[in-house]
């Protein structure tokens, strides 16, 4: 009980904080307080070109990344499961080592490799003849956010292999061995036996990267600054600057305060998927 | 007995007095020169050299990142934590100076007053009459031509571009002729010293973006400004999306025709290739931004200044480390010119042989011809915020193909949002 | 045939997941000006060790950075855990209203953005005295990785049949010493794997760091990267991959460690947790 009230301390304050500062017209560089405007702020939010587009940048980087990030790391699964011994030992390490790396190493290492000029990535890509002229990756309206994206996906499939394959080995072997004897072709075996399996690593392990993802600051705040134009701005970005660009607290708080709340419903949704499953 | 008790108490008495004048003043300093490789060890230096010639004050260094310390130092104000004293530039000096809590430093300057100081140096740090912040180092940006790659493309190195048409031109002529170099950096990044690297160039077409009237963003200017940004992307002669500092290795290499640099490039050129100031001057000139519709040059001063947090306790002690970095010609010689590569605010310098080491073609150039095209931003609480508008929109027009008008309206419709 | 396939796709696996290591490395071994050269160069033409010896014997105090990242990031590990345990045996077992609320609402606060906890954070250091200080840093860090524990916690504690705890109770254990005794030696691996959770939360985390600590030996390896090598003058490829390798080295050692009893926890606990 007392745990529970450090908790509710620690998780409660700032949720408070944030809900009080949403009705203020608060900012830092104003030389007078701070006043109480009702809900201006969220009235403006609705009419904010900038928040709806960061509003699905946010969901498109989020979940686009996590559901990639998952078909690679159940495909790397699969394509290792039947190895075994030191193979397997050393395979996986190695496919693990992405994760060992820290977000901001990544942020700098990929923008570094997706440079215009002397970027490693246009450098053999010209080499291969694949591109006739540098790609800017980084740089095109279109092509930053899936940029983003792939850096991401990087760093997070090495998450969804160790635990997809650490689930697969888990597979009771009659299971297979009874797939095997009816001679199941292989891509049924392993959509109707192995997936199935595989379900409720997938939903959780998804949810916990949704969660990690959506909070995404130090990757694209390092490679775009949420640029160009708003192509990579999402939410967390997109907070960012008007808390410590603008110093506008205020409305920074309101789009938080939404935040929360879709947040609140996509998560309930979510755990009841699963719990019915 | 009696008198020995008076005297132990009289004893007891002067010691807190004895300690006080001689316990060492700590002051903060809050600044990003300590972070950084490059600066650092100048940094300490002067920092040593300072105690050593005031043992009774001590500095206390706190570093902070140049993209977070106006963010921090604004935070700190505000919850009553501020430094003694802080490192600031361009729209920061004046967001800190917005809070009311930086001293106003003229009662400390001495008889000359502000005279002693380069009338440009001064830009936008007087505000209401009062000075707000010491112009510490003073880094005017200008256009750097590389002679060499003039030379390949058949273009005279002694006749840079005057005009944005010359400029255009020569840019056609070496994208022909020096493919493989690039051909002009300019900051497209979208933080608020890229909109002030922007704001003369905007000024050269006529646009103000942020203007009072409510319809600066949709202008015919800002069309002409933006239009031109687009074709410098569009013909491959800027690479969108880098910082000023992302050009400086091209330019250590001969790699970049022009780039739109401060007089600190200097530096960083010669710390990476170590060539001698002569062999610079052979490869590099600097002449000010070509003109444009309005025929005139603008640039602006990338250089940094010191304030001091009006809650400071000893301001007088934090005014003898600020004049010590920014005026003496300790602090000119062995930080501002040794590790900033940058100009004294001073109207004379302070020794001959600082005189001296100014007679570079180099720092003439910038003496001589960029100083006077000094221009500013219009810096204040409206300018960030407008900042991530503009430059939003900048970066539209140099990486998409969104229409130009489109991108006025968005940008204009963002910077109304308060 | 099929096997051929197989190792191929394996040896892309490999390479996809391993070139931007190698770029990271190679390019420490790089002086400043190779780094930058507009077309690269695959292997370094003339390696330096340069970069390191400027980690080492440089300006900045990457010794410190190193064991001020390590310090804080396995106290927070082990407060967190320490205060996360408990509230999740209570939030597992307990049987008031509101648990189910609360467990979400947990789960939840950890998506909202880091940006808008820190200025209230910044002003409950400043009120406490903390700010500047590891101990500041642990508690920002433990404020953030502290809802996502006790949600993984509840779930590796739900597995536990209740059963066992009547047992114990049975025997005239108190309550906190059937979570002591009985509870936590089952979920161990569970213990590990959120425990090492919250540990590379914190070793990622940057934006605290940078906003709490203002003395530079006070700094976390992160931050320091992002405050020493991309400063006014130019971006420190060269320097900025060596300091990257070595930040990257002591989490690798540290993962591979933990891998085998991440697998079992991952694979016990978690899916219960919904």
């Amino acid at each position: 009980m007392p745990a529970l009230g450090v908790l509710a301390l620690v998780v409660g304050y700032p949720v408070l904080y944030t809900a009080y500062l949403s009705t203020q017209r608060m900012n830092l560089l104003d030389t007078d307080p701070s006043r109480y405007i009702g809900t201006r702020n969220y009235v403006r939010l609705f009419g904010d070109p900038v928040f709806w587009s960061s509003l699905e940048n946010t969901a498109i980087y989020t979940f686009g990344s996590v559901i990639v990030a998952a078909l690679f790391g159940l495909s790397l699964a699969l394509l290792t499961e039947n190895l075994l011994g030191w193979r397997f030992r050393s395979i996986r390490a190695l496919l693990l080592v992405p994760w060992a790396v820290p977000f901001v190493v990544v942020a700098f290492l990929f923008r570094f490799m997706f440079l215009q000029d002397g970027g490693v990535i246009n450098a053999v890509l010209l080499r291969l003849g694949a591109i006739s002229s540098p790609v800017l990756w980084l740089n095109d309206a279109n092509l930053a956010l899936p940029s983003t994206m792939l850096t991401n996906i990087w760093t997070m499939t090495p998450f969804f292999f160790l635990l997809l394959s650490a689930a697969l080995s888990s597979i009771p072997i009659e299971v297979i061995e009874s797939a095997r004897i009816d001679r199941a072709p292989t891509w049924s075996m392993v959509f109707h036996i192995k997936l199935p399996f595989l379900r409720n690593e997938l939903l959780i392990s998804g949810l916990l990267m949704v969660i990690s993802n959506v909070n995404d600051f130090a990757k694209i705040w390092a490679m775009t600054e949420g640029g160009p134009g708003y192509a990579t701005t999402t939410l967390v970005v997109y907070v960012y600057r008007l808390a410590f660009g603008d110093f506008n607290f205020g409305y920074a708080s309101a789009i938080g305060v939404v935040w929360l709340v879709l947040l609140l419903v996509f998560a309930s949704l979510y755990l009841r998927a699963i719990r019915t499953a | 007995m009696f008198n020995r008790l008076i005297f132990a108490a009289a004893v007891l008495a002067s010691f807190p007095v004895a300690v006080h004048a001689q316990a060492p003043v700590t002051l903060t300093f809050a600044n990003w020169a300590d972070a950084e490789a490059a600066t650092r060890p100048g940094i300490q230096a002067a920092i040593h050299e300072f105690e050593r010639i005031h043992p009774n004050i001590k500095i206390e260094s706190q570093a902070i990142s140049v993209s977070e310390i106006a963010r921090q130092l604004v935070l700190r104000v505000r919850s009553g934590n501020p430094p003694d004293m802080a490192e600031l530039q361009g729209n920061d000096t004046i967001l800190l100076a917005l809070t009311g809590k930086l001293e106003p430093l003229d009662p400390y300057l001495g008889a000359g007053g502000t005279s002693v100081f380069t009338p440009q140096a001064l830009n936008g740090l007087v505000r209401d009459g009062k000075l707000i912040a010491l112009p510490w180092t003073v880094s005017p940006v200008a256009l750097w031509y590389n002679k060499d790659i003039m030379k390949k493309a058949g273009l005279d190195p002694n006749h840079p571009p005057a005009t944005l048409d010359e400029l255009m031109a020569d840019l056609a002529a070496i994208k022909k002729a020096v493919p493989d170099v690039a051909g002009i950096g300019i900051d497209t990044t979208n933080r608020v010293f890229s909109m002030t690297a922007n704001w003369p160039w905007m000024q050269t077409f006529g646009a103000d973006p942020i203007a009072d009237d409510g319809k600066g963003a949709v202008s015919p200017a800002m069309t002409a400004y933006l239009s031109w940004m687009r074709s410098l992307a569009q013909n491959g002669y800027l690479q969108p999306g880098q910082k000023m500092g992302d050009f400086r290795p091209l330019a250590a290499q001969n790699k970049i025709a022009f780039t739109y640099d401060a007089v600190l490039l200097k530096g960083v050129i010669q710390s990476l290739n170590h060539i001698s100031d002569a062999e610079l001057d052979a490869h590099w000139g600097v002449t000010p931004l070509p003109a444009g519709p309005t025929g005139k040059s603008f640039t602006f001063d990338s250089g940094h200044n010191l304030g001091i947090f009006s809650g400071s306790q000893h301001k007088k002690e934090a005014w003898e480390f600020i004049s010590f970095l920014a005026t003496s010609p300790w602090g000119i010689e062995n930080y501002t010119m040794k590790y900033e590569t940058s100009l004294s605010p001073l109207k004379k310098a302070p020794s001959e042989a600082l005189e001296k080491s100014l007679d570079t073609p180099l720092l003439q150039a910038f003496i001589t011809k960029v100083m006077p095209t000094l221009s500013g931003a219009p810096f204040g609480a409206k300018f960030a915020p407008a900042s991530t508008a503009v430059m939003a929109g900048v970066q539209q027009a140099v990486t998409g193909t969104m229409p130009i008008a489109d991108i006025e309206k968005s940008i204009q419709q963002n910077m109304d949002k308060d | 045939m099929k096997r051929i396939l197989q190792w191929l796709l394996i040896g892309l696996a490999l390479a996809w997941s391993l070139a931007p290591v190698y770029w990271m490395v190679v390019t420490s071994f790089k002086d400043a000006l190779e780094a930058t050269r507009p077309v690269p160069t695959f292997l370094p033409e003339a390696p330096t060790l340069a970069n390191y010896q400027g980690l080492a014997g440089g300006s900045l105090p990457f010794l410190s950075f190193f064991v001020n990242t390590t310090l804080s990031c396995l106290a927070t590990a082990a407060l967190a855990m320490l205060i996360a345990t408990p509230a999740a045996y209570a939030l597992s077992r307990g049987r008031f209203r509101l648990r189910g609320p609360i467990s979400q609402g947990i789960l939840v606060f950890r998506m909202l953005p880091l940006v808008v906890m820190l200025a209230p954070l910044y002003l409950m250091l400043l009120a406490a005295g903390l700010l500047d200080s590891l101990a500041g840093l642990v508690v920002g860090f433990t404020t953030f990785g502290l809802p996502f524990a006790v949600w993984m916690m509840k779930g590796f504690i739900d597995t536990v049949p209740i059963e066992i705890e009547e047992a114990a109770r049975v025997d005239g254990y108190k309550k906190w010493e059937i979570l002591v005794r009985v509870v936590v030696p089952l979920v161990l691996p569970g213990l590990l794997t959120t425990a090492t959770f919250v540990f590379m939360e914190s070793w990622n985390n940057l934006i605290f760091p940078l906003s709490l600590i203002t003395t530079l030996a006070k700094q976390t390896l992160p931050a320091a990267i992002q405050l020493s090598f991309t400063g006014q003058f130019k971006t420190d490829w060269g320097g900025m991959m060596a300091a990257s390798t070595v930040t990257t080295l002591p989490l690798m050692v540290a993962f591979f460690a933990v891998q085998r009893s991440m697998v079992r926890g991952l694979t016990g606990g978690a899916v219960a947790g919904a």
